[in-house]
């Protein structure tokens, strides 16, 4: 008991030193300028407290993520699903669970029950998602973690008047949002009060009904309601306690309306249990749902830990001066994570770490970057990074990282924990950060190790890690681009908030010293990059953060209902001495605020000509609220932006699986099947026997001139003769010959056409400016058959749209690619939805080793480069090697699996995948996959991709 | 600090971390180096760590290897030039355990009782292990110590002395016998290749090569895996200079009977036959039947079935337009070569050969994480176009001049692949 109370102790003193904190940083605002704030805060006392002020840290940092409300059905199900599963893991809660219970029955028993002790309740709740703030107050637990998730059930027996023999507690979870109420008053008692509105439990109260404490029976319940959707709560059970707050039906009303936002609450319930049926005879869950939120919550780390405990995994930061006078044990250790059995391993033989780290540098004047050691035949890669004198060292196995691009994946962490501290000595020895970077590394080491467990398993593109590795490792964002007046309109969006000019909500309005310069903010959507207004470089930085705490995807996968994150930062452009010119010194906060599948991140500057920030000042309401003004503005390109999603991928994209004769001739069979494809492949058939194309595609292989017209296709005599003159010399087979009556479109606009009647002459290349020039029409979806009976008619079919094709020759033969704009910072491939419409048996392995091949193409062209080494001396020039590498190509073969034909060999497709680095007109790096019947020259490929790609 | 381009090989005794030997180029690491480099690997494999390698960012790298746990070997590259790669220095480790093998037996290396005495006879393999460091970074063209294929040389008058070769090695009670021109093998009897492992041939073609100065000699040697324990006798007569005659044979026929009576009877009628064989090898390792395109700039041939290699580095362009570029010096282009190969083996090929010893585990395999297989591979670099091929039975790897165009290096690697076969029956 004692040792409860003491937490208690600290707890409160902790919720204190928060507050004190608050106000001391208040009161020193006051005295630079104390308007700012002051009017800040009347702007907004009054008013409703935005949700996530609570989570601010001490530190002023603000991690606050709710999902949006479509996504708590999903959670719902999870939940109670999870529910039992979490019992033994979710520790830090039930530490938080004890207090509380010691609360409740305190209360009971001195049945003084103050208003004071319910505001507690109300803050422990909503710091339930505060991740760092939990496990730093669980700093020396250790042996709790034991301990069953209710105090309740344990103690139960001791109570008198409940007999636990026959009658059986149970835990539920349910998900409650008390928002949906909405805003009108709360519900009145009498018709059930919060019980009912939102929990959806209908107690009736017996006959005295003004009884104290009668005991919560449930009913009924509400349809559709929390309660109901989870299934676990029967009639006739008892709403024993919320939270591990005891409740009658006298203290529910209260206790109910402290939940102050989303939230995930647990009921004890207890019912009649049929004998026999002990806890553990409950079904096993089935996996969860969303992993990635509840690890972003800080929950269930430690579940998501033991599943990668058996994989040897560590990192440290070691210190290379040891002090031999004080005898400490694994005093060089500043930092470790995780601890596990196979990490405890590698802890073991930091030793080796250090000598070589050393010695190294003695022998052969050189920084180690690598070495490669066996652990229990499991070969395990070390990447090192030295730092003063200080060592970070960062171990994986070999069959997560190749140890090709394990520097890579070293320096991405790297300058990630930079950008976040500043340097790795700031992260690494400040104590309070411990818990943080625990957090940090967690989600480094899930990515890595076990992705497919993050990402929602429910969804077909399940994360390869070569390619994650591929695409993260890029010094560039991925770009969707949009039609140019969309883009117009969002980026006027986004200068508009980035003037600052928030009218009487600015400082200017009041005649002040701004608070922040903002220096520019970037906008996703569902992950993908769609409008920046930073520098390269701070731009990677702002997207390193996302990558490493999976921002990204969660954007795309998940409807965020709110994500406001804010911390200060250090841009490492800022970092570097620029000569000639002085950065201003000031400080650099990052604000991310989400909305749905919109995110936007803003890079903030205090000092300058802003107003120094003192202390760790935490987000500005003002700011936080113009972000989602902004993000609120653009919800209305939701649908245009959506639909561009959904168009047919310029280029067009194969799928393997066409090529290879058993599939190809089963599909083709299928379609042919359908009356009004075959109106259409007679349509469309071309007159020209010469035409040259597969066996395979013979009837529908509509391929053409290509986009730079080279050469006149016979199928222009198509088109020709369907609408006079009309010449559509970009007019080639769709998304494959196969959809190309999907791909039905209306020329976009006269000025491609125009593009395209003159793609005779030289100038042909600005047809090519029309890949990205997306119609605004709307037109069938290209995936669905079914709406193809009615936009289809004999004169659409002539009017094909303008749908282009990246690769030369009749098929289109392009699988995939990925271009990236070294300047800007971005690239393009082709998104998730379209990769996942060419399903089939071996386009995702095809996809799996384009990537995997990339990262041997990336390190061949990074080895090569002339850079500057990460230490910034220049490398002796005297390094040739292979000398610089501007083109890698690798060809590969495949068979279809269980070929069982024994007469006839397994077909063989053949498709290269080809890198290629591109110093002029601009730097670019190009990576292209396609089959292997036409001979590309990737240069060019890479220029009528890059062709009209602009920020 | 150990000098850039340089390469030191360290050998010590397992258990105690006794130095045994240390060569390399430059002057000794000093003592202490060489204690702590073995000393973290000892550390390791006490917690069940076994380090493999590491690397600088310079390019400098250490890799470790423990034989038959009595020995450790340990290559240690200085930066500079060009980076050695693990491959390479894996690769170097396997042929000098092999080489002391061959000279001292399994049982001498694996069961150490005497410490000074073992010292006293490694010296024996210095000369060899020399070679073996030389050969990292050669300019004659071998290639043998890092595909662990035999450099073999195209004769084209091949089936005459074939026949003398066959019928040699038959009088002298042998099954294996092999002729070597320049230090690579011109013919070799049938068993040769198939009962000798591709390692035990490189390191024969070695061992004969650094014997070329004498006239006759007859060698015990021990066949790192055929006969690791048993030894035979290596009989090697000189025909020519740099044409070497050898043979492996138990206790009958005795040198002198050999070189006396044998010998003459089989190739004095030969002598002009290995004349011209010799002076073709001066020019080109491929018969004068086999007409290269004029810009191939270098290549490499592996039949993977018998493993043997053919290097081709040719001195000039025959048949070049005036305007054509000179060609890169042969040292260049040979070290492009060999990165080439190293890439590409790294990196997408297989090479079936076993590791001699399989209880030391090689580095990882990046070619696994491929669904589908990697064939074909080309690099386009500032100097040249490297072109890499791999089939069942060969595989090819070509440089190719800067004026080739990137779509045709196929066409121009599989023509020269389907010439030089065609012509040879390589």
């Amino acid at each position: 008991m004692a040792s409860r109370h003491f937490k208690e102790g600290n707890e409160t003193d902790f919720e204190s030193d928060l507050r004190e904190n608050k106000e001391a940083e208040g009161g020193s605002e006051t005295d630079s300028d104390a308007s700012s704030y002051s009017y800040s805060d009347s702007d907004y006392s009054d008013d409703l407290e935005p949700e996530w002020l609570d989570d601010v840290q001490k530190n002023g940092e603000l991690f606050y993520l709710e999902l949006s409300e479509g996504e708590e059905e999903a959670l719902l199900a999870q939940v109670s699903a999870n529910h039992s599963a979490a019992t033994n893991h979710v520790r830090f809660s039930e530490k938080e669970a004890e207090i509380i219970t010691d609360n409740g029955k305190k209360q009971a028993a001195s049945s003084n029950k103050s208003k004071a002790k319910l505001k507690k309740f109300t803050k422990i709740l909503r710091r339930k998602r505060r991740p760092s703030q939990r496990k730093a107050a669980d700093g020396k637990d250790g042996g709790s973690s034991q301990r069953p998730t209710s105090i309740l059930k344990n103690q139960a027996g001791q109570r008198p008047g409940v007999v636990v023999q026959q009658q059986r507690l149970k835990d539920v979870c349910v998900y409650l949002n008390p928002k949906r109420l909405g805003s009108t008053s709360p519900p009145s008692p009498d018709r059930g009060g919060l019980l009912e509105a939102l929990l959806g439990v209908v107690h009736r109260p017996g006959g005295n009904a003004g009884k104290r404490g009668e005991k919560l029976i449930i009913h009924g319940l509400v349809p559709h309601s929390p309660a109901s959707k989870c299934a676990e709560i029967l009639i006739g059970d008892t709403l024993v306690a919320v939270d591990d707050v005891e409740v009658t039906s006298e203290n529910i009303e209260r206790v109910l309306s402290c939940i102050p936002g989303p939230t995930q609450v647990r009921l004890t319930l207890e019912t009649v249990c049929p004998v026999g049926s002990s806890p553990d005879s409950r079904p096993k869950p089935p996996p969860p749902v969303s992993q990635l939120v509840r690890l972003l919550w800080g929950e269930d780390t430690v579940e998501l830990q033991m599943s990668i405990a058996h994989v040897p995994h560590i990192v440290m930061y070691l210190s290379l001066k040891l002090d031999s006078e004080s005898q400490q044990e694994e005093q060089e250790i500043l930092y470790q994570y995780p601890v596990s059995e196979a990490s405890a391993q590698l802890k073991a033989v930091r030793g080796i770490f250090l000598t070589l780290c050393d010695m190294l540098e003695n022998v052969t004047g050189g920084q180690i970057v690598s070495s490669s050691l066996w652990l229990k035949q499991q070969l395990v890669h070390v990447g090192y990074w030295k730092e003063g004198s200080n060592l970070l060292v960062i171990a994986v196995p070999a069959s997560r990282v190749p140890l090709l691009y394990l520097q890579t994946v070293i320096e991405g962490v790297v300058r990630t924990l930079k950008v976040m501290y500043g340097s790795l000595d700031s992260g690494f020895c400040e104590v309070e950060n411990v818990p943080r970077l625990d957090h940090f590394f967690c989600l480094f080491f899930q990515q890595l190790i076990q992705p497919s467990r993050l990402i929602d398993s429910s969804r077909p593109p399940t994360p390869d890690i070569s390619g994650t590795l591929f695409l993260d490792g890029l010094p560039a964002v991925r770009w969707l681009t949009l039609p140019a007046d969309i883009k117009v309109e969002v980026d006027t969006i986004l200068s508009d908030f980035e003037s600052s000019d928030f009218g009487d909500m600015s400082e200017d309005f009041y005649g002040m010293r701004r608070l922040y310069i903002i220096l520019g903010s970037c906008l996703f959507y569902k992950g993908y990059l769609i409008a920046n207004h930073l520098p390269k470089e701070d731009l990677l930085d702002v997207c390193l953060y996302c990558q490493h705490y999976c921002l990204l995807p969660l954007a795309s996968e998940q409807r965020v209902g709110q994500l406001v994150v804010w911390r200060e930062v250090f841009p490492q452009r800022r970092a570097q001495l620029n000569p000639g010119y002085c950065q201003p010194h000031g400080r650099h906060f990052l604000l991310i605020v989400g909305l749905r599948h919109f995110m936007q991140c803003v890079l903030l500057e205090a000092g300058g000509c802003a107003s120094p920030a003192l202390g760790t000042p935490g987000p500005d309401c003002v700011y936080v609220d113009q972000v989602k003004a902004t993000l609120l503005q653009l919800e209305s390109l939701d649908a245009a932006i959506e639909e561009r999603l959904s168009a047919p991928p310029t280029p067009c994209l194969s799928c393997a699986d066409w090529f290879l004769p058993a599939g190809g001739r089963d599909r083709q069979d299928g379609i042919n099947s359908s009356p009004i494809l075959n109106r259409l492949t007679a349509a469309i058939k071309p007159p020209s026997p010469g035409m040259i194309g597969r066996s395979l595609f013979g009837e529908v292989g509509l391929g053409s001139s290509n986009l730079r017209g080279r050469r006149l296709s016979p199928q222009r005599s198509l088109s020709d003769s369907g609408s006079e003159g009309h010449v559509d010399a970009s007019f080639t087979s769709g998304l494959s010959p196969h959809a190309t009556p999907d791909a039905v479109r209306r020329t976009p606009s006269s000025g491609t056409r125009r593009d395209s009647l003159g793609s005779g002459g030289s100038d042909g290349s600005l047809g090519s400016a029309g890949f990205f020039k997306i119609p605004r029409l709307k037109h069938p979806n290209p995936f669905y058959l079914g709406s193809l009976k009615k936009s289809l008619t004999d004169r659409e079919t002539e009017e094909m749209h303008n749908v282009l094709k990246l690769t030369a020759g009749a098929e289109n033969t392009l699988f995939h690619y990925v271009l990236m704009e070294t300047v800007q910072g971005i690239f393009i491939a082709p998104t998730h939805r379209e990769v996942n419409h060419l399903s089939g048996s071996i386009h995702p392995q095809l996809i799996h080793n384009f990537y995997h091949c990339c990262l041997s193409i990336r390190q061949a062209f990074q080895q090569s480069l002339p850079t500057r080494d990460r230490r910034g001396t220049e490398r002796p020039q005297s390094t040739r090697g292979l000398g610089p590498v501007k083109e890698h190509g690798v060809l590969f073969q495949c068979k279809p699996e269980n070929w069982t034909d024994q007469k006839k060999p397994a077909p063989i497709m053949t498709y290269w995948v080809i890198g290629r680095m591109l110093l002029e007109p601009v730097p670019q790096e190009f990576y292209v996959c396609f089959h292997d019947s036409v001979a590309e020259v990737p240069v060019e490929m890479a220029f009528r991709l890059s062709f009209g790609l602009a920020v | 600090m150990l000098q850039a381009e340089t390469l030191q090989l360290l050998c010590l005794t397992a258990s105690s971390g006794v130095p045994l030997f240390s060569r390399g180029s430059t002057k000794q690491l000093p003592f202490s180096i060489i204690g702590s480099l073995n000393g973290v690997h000892m550390f390791g494999a006490g917690h069940g760590a076994q380090l493999s390698s590491c690397e600088t960012d310079r390019g400098s790298r250490v890799v470790w290897g423990v034989f038959q746990e009595s020995l450790m070997l340990i290559a240690v590259s200085g930066s500079g030039g060009s980076a050695i790669s693990e491959l390479q220095l894996r690769r170097l480790l396997e042929n000098v355990w092999n080489c002391m093998v061959m000279i001292l037996g399994q049982d001498e290396l694996a069961n150490i009782r005497n410490v000074e005495r073992l010292k006293r006879e490694l010296r024996s393999c210095y000369r060899l292990i020399d070679m073996l460091l030389e050969r990292v970074s050669d300019d004659q063209g071998f290639m043998g110590d890092l595909t662990q294929c035999a450099d073999c040389l195209l004769s084209s008058n091949s089936s005459l002395l074939q026949e003398a070769l066959d019928s040699f090695a038959q009088a002298a009670e042998s099954e294996f016998g092999c002729l070597l021109v320049h230090g690579r093998v011109a013919q070799a009897t049938e068993k040769w290749w198939s009962r000798l492992t591709s390692q035990e041939v490189v390191v024969l073609s070695i061992l004969v090569h650094s014997l070329s100065g004498a006239s006759s000699c007859d060698y015990p040697v021990f066949l790192p895996q055929g006969s690791p324990t048993v030894a035979i006798r290596l009989l090697s007569f000189q025909l020519l200079p740099g044409v070497h005659v050898c043979i492996l044979c138990g206790p009958k026929p005795s040198l002198y009977k050999a070189e006396n009576e044998l010998v003459s009877r089989f190739w004095s009628t030969l002598v002009e036959n290995l004349r011209i064989c010799m002076e073709q090898a001066d020019r080109s390792t491929l018969p004068p039947s086999v007409s290269l395109r004029w810009d191939v700039q270098a290549l490499l041939l592996i039949n993977r079935e018998s493993r043997r290699a053919v290097t081709v580095c040719p001195r000039v362009r025959g048949g070049a337009p005036a305007e054509a570029v000179p060609l890169l010096s042969s040292g260049r282009r040979l070290e492009l070569l060999r990165l080439f190969y190293t890439f590409a083996m790294t990196r997408y090929f297989t090479s079936q050969e076993t590791s001699v010893s399989p209880a030391s585990p090689t580095s990882e395999d990046f070619s696994q994480g491929f669904t589908h297989v990697p064939v074909q591979c080309y690099l386009v670099t500032d100097e040249c176009k490297c072109y890499g091929l791999q089939s069942p039975q060969h595989q090819l790897f070509l440089l190719m001049d800067l004026s080739v165009p990137t779509f045709a290096l196929r066409t121009v690697a599989t023509q020269t692949l389907s010439a030089i076969t065609a012509a040879t029956g390589f």
